[in-house]
């Protein structure tokens, strides 16, 4: 029983890490005030170009970055739309995830069925010798260690630093944040660009750390997930980690289910994260205290005066 | 550098603003195909040739359209509300699960009519699992109609791999054929059924409702502007649940439709994309109703285009949402452009 608890947590962190480096890079896009609906699109050509990339160059780190360059390109596109011409996000946003389905499915139809270099595991000398949490903490791989670090780092420049406070200002309240002097196109830009960094890199860690392979579609709505999940942290990076990895686990709860002759047909099982979402979009909604935190001009384009 | 609405803005640019930007979609896919190795003009004469040059191709025009018409009403009729229906493609297998059901297990003469009015019923009942959350909750629909596909689609595939798997069927994952009083019948040697009919009286009915009718002229006003809605006396809710239920009823008969008509069987994969292309179409016909028959044979012809380069150079149908991002993202863009202009 310990056996199978130790590698379904260990397994959940694995499966939560793509959705952590998501969540992350939506929650800075919207804390300036940019809804990006094209998560799932941004992921799923990160998994493709990273895969790609990897499969070229032979070296998976490549490949990482090349996912985060390729959810970098898209969230311009939404910048160009949603704070250049100022018009309507949720279309923009809808559409990268069409474009994003489309282009992978027509670039990497190439790749369906290839082997590329992966991102394996490290075991932290000492550490991972830990009875039970050595395996579930220290043996995993340096995205996982890296996201983390990510995690504690964006924490850090939201409330500890000057361009954290710009960052709030430009979400919470462009106007008075112009009146300051800071520049809110360009801090929203800085944003949407870093987070679509980090959706990417979350797409190509999926391909290269977690599933080890390309499949048109792969992302299966991981994307929407991570939108809900942003919400359910209530825009705080340290609750982010809670949900990608609570998440993370109920993806693999069903194979684990299945490795130990637990016999509910694996479709049904599929279905648990989606209603979980919802479910748990619900309570967080009920929940009063949850519901304040949204950025106060999330979605809104900002019009600097007269247009 | 700043941006400043213009005093004229020009009806004829305007107008013409949906043609340029298929044009320019065109454009840019053909590069994209001439990337992946494809000559694109040989590639588009041959979706022309095999749309327009024969019977065949004529007749799968308007058997592909007719599903993207009933998901771009769908989309489109919440849409008038100010709603986002992402989850047409959920409510198309929602109906095509139930109409298998009464395929399979009540023959009879009143098939039809029943696998019409339940694939309504369960359709909307799934699109109103979201709608009572926003009316009730503010929850976000976007994300709540998209996650209930995802649920609704491996619904289906658990049946067709377990307990309406067919007993005659190889070990593929399909139910049996349905007995002929279930299925939609065809005309002209071809597979044009009898629903291709049904979706075109479907958006008449609907452009009638939304022309004629008090209900039609709520829908609208809260759209346009809820506040203006709230003072007119009328309750914002129950309009978001009636254009949900309404949405999601037209994309389960959709999903009747293609089961009765072109599977004549339930099977996992009966939409390729038909609920998600519903948000291009209904947005290119501007939540115009009639034009909705318009956008959604545009992108019906991508579809039959789209599956003879398929054939032709195994190009996956993911192209034909390239096209669909593209044209929206050139109109909004080119929108813009009408109405404002950068001055230095």
């Amino acid at each position: 029983m310990i056996e199978f608890i130790v590698s379904l947590l260990q397994a959940s962190i694995r499966a939560g890490t793509p959705l952590l480096y998501a969540t992350l890079g939506e929650m800075i896009t919207e804390k300036s005030g940019i809804l990006n609906l094209g998560v799932e699109g941004l992921m799923i050509m990160g998994a493709m170009s990273g895969f790609a990339l990897s499969f070229i160059t032979g070296n998976p780190w490549i490949g990482i970055l090349a996912g985060g360059f390729a959810g970098l390109i898209l969230a311009f596109i939404h910048g160009f739309f949603s704070i250049t011409l100022k018009v309507d996000q949720t279309v923009s946003g809808l559409m990268l995830v069409l474009l994003g389905l489309g282009l992978s499915g027509l670039i990497g139809k190439s790749y369906i069925g290839m082997v590329a270099n992966y991102i394996d595991p490290i075991a932290i000398p000492l550490l991972s010798s830990l009875p039970i949490l050595g395996k579930i903490l220290f043996t995993q791989d340096l995205l996982v260690y890296s996201s983390l670090l990510i995690t504690v780092f964006i924490w850090f420049i939201l409330h500890k630093t000057s361009f954290g406070l710009s960052i709030i200002a430009a979400g919470e309240n462009p106007e008075a944040a112009d009146t300051a002097g800071i520049n809110v196109d360009l801090v929203r830009y800085i944003c949407l660009l870093v987070g679509g960094f980090l959706i990417g890199v979350g797409g190509a860690y999926l391909s290269l750390a977690y599933a080890k392979l390309w499949t048109e579609g792969m992302t299966a709505g991981r994307g929407w997930i991570c939108l809900a999940l942003v919400i359910f942290s209530g825009w705080i990076p340290q609750r982010a980690v809670i949900g990608a990895y609570l998440f993370g686990g109920l993806d693999v709860l069903s194979f684990k289910l299945q490795a130990i002759g637990f016999t509910v047909p694996y479709q049904l099982l599929k279905m648990i994260p989606y209603i979980a979402t919802i479910l748990v979009l619900l309570l967080s909604l009920i929940k009063d205290k949850y519901r304040l935190k949204a950025p106060s001009a999330l979605g809104k384009p900002y019009f600097r005066g007269e247009r | 550098m700043r941006i400043e609405r213009r005093e004229e803005i020009s009806k004829i640019v305007l107008y013409s603003l949906p043609f340029l930007s298929i044009l320019a979609s065109l454009i840019f896919v053909g590069i994209l195909l001439w990337f992946v190795g494809v000559n694109p003009i040989e590639a588009y004469y041959i979706m022309l040739i095999r749309t327009f040059g024969s019977k065949l191709g004529l007749s799968e025009l308007f058997v592909k359209s007719t599903p993207l018409i009933l998901t771009g009403l769908a989309v489109a009729i919440p849409m008038r509300a100010g709603l986002w229906n992402i989850g047409a493609e959920g409510q198309l297998y929602m109906g095509a699960f139930i109409a298998s059901f009464v395929a399979l297990n009540f023959a009879s003469p009143f098939a039809i009519p029943i696998m019409f009015v339940l694939a309504a019923i369960f359709g909307a009942a799934w699109a109103f699992i979201p709608a009572i959350l926003k009316a009730k909750f503010e929850l976000n629909e976007i994300i709540s109609t998209l996650l209930l596909n995802y649920v609704a689609i491996y619904w289906v595939e658990y049946l067709v791999y377990g307990p309406m798997r067919g007993k005659n069927v190889y070990n593929f994952p399909y139910s049996d054929l349905f007995p002929e009083c279930a299925t939609l019948p065809r005309f002209f040697d071809t597979r044009l059924h009898l629903g291709v009919i049904i979706a075109f009286l479907i958006v008449f009915i609907m452009y009638l409702t939304f022309r004629k009718t008090s209900f039609g002229f709520s829908v609208n006003v809260v759209g346009a502007n809820p506040r203006a809605a709230e003072y007119a006396g009328i309750d914002r809710k129950k309009i978001i649940v009636y254009t949900m239920l309404i949405g999601g009823a037209i994309a389960g008969i959709a999903g009747m439709e293609e089961i009765s008509g072109i599977h004549h069987r339930l099977r996992a994969a009966i939409s390729p994309g038909y609920g998600y292309a519903g948000i291009p179409i209904s947005l290119l016909a501007k939540g115009n109703i009639l034009a909705i028959i318009l956008s959604a044979m545009l992108f019906g012809f991508l579809y039959v285009g789209g599956s003879a380069l398929q054939t032709t150079y195994s190009i996956p149908i993911a192209v034909v949402y390239i096209f669909q991002s593209l044209v929206v993202l050139f109109i909004i863009g080119g929108e813009f452009f009408v109405r404002y202009r950068v001055v230095r």
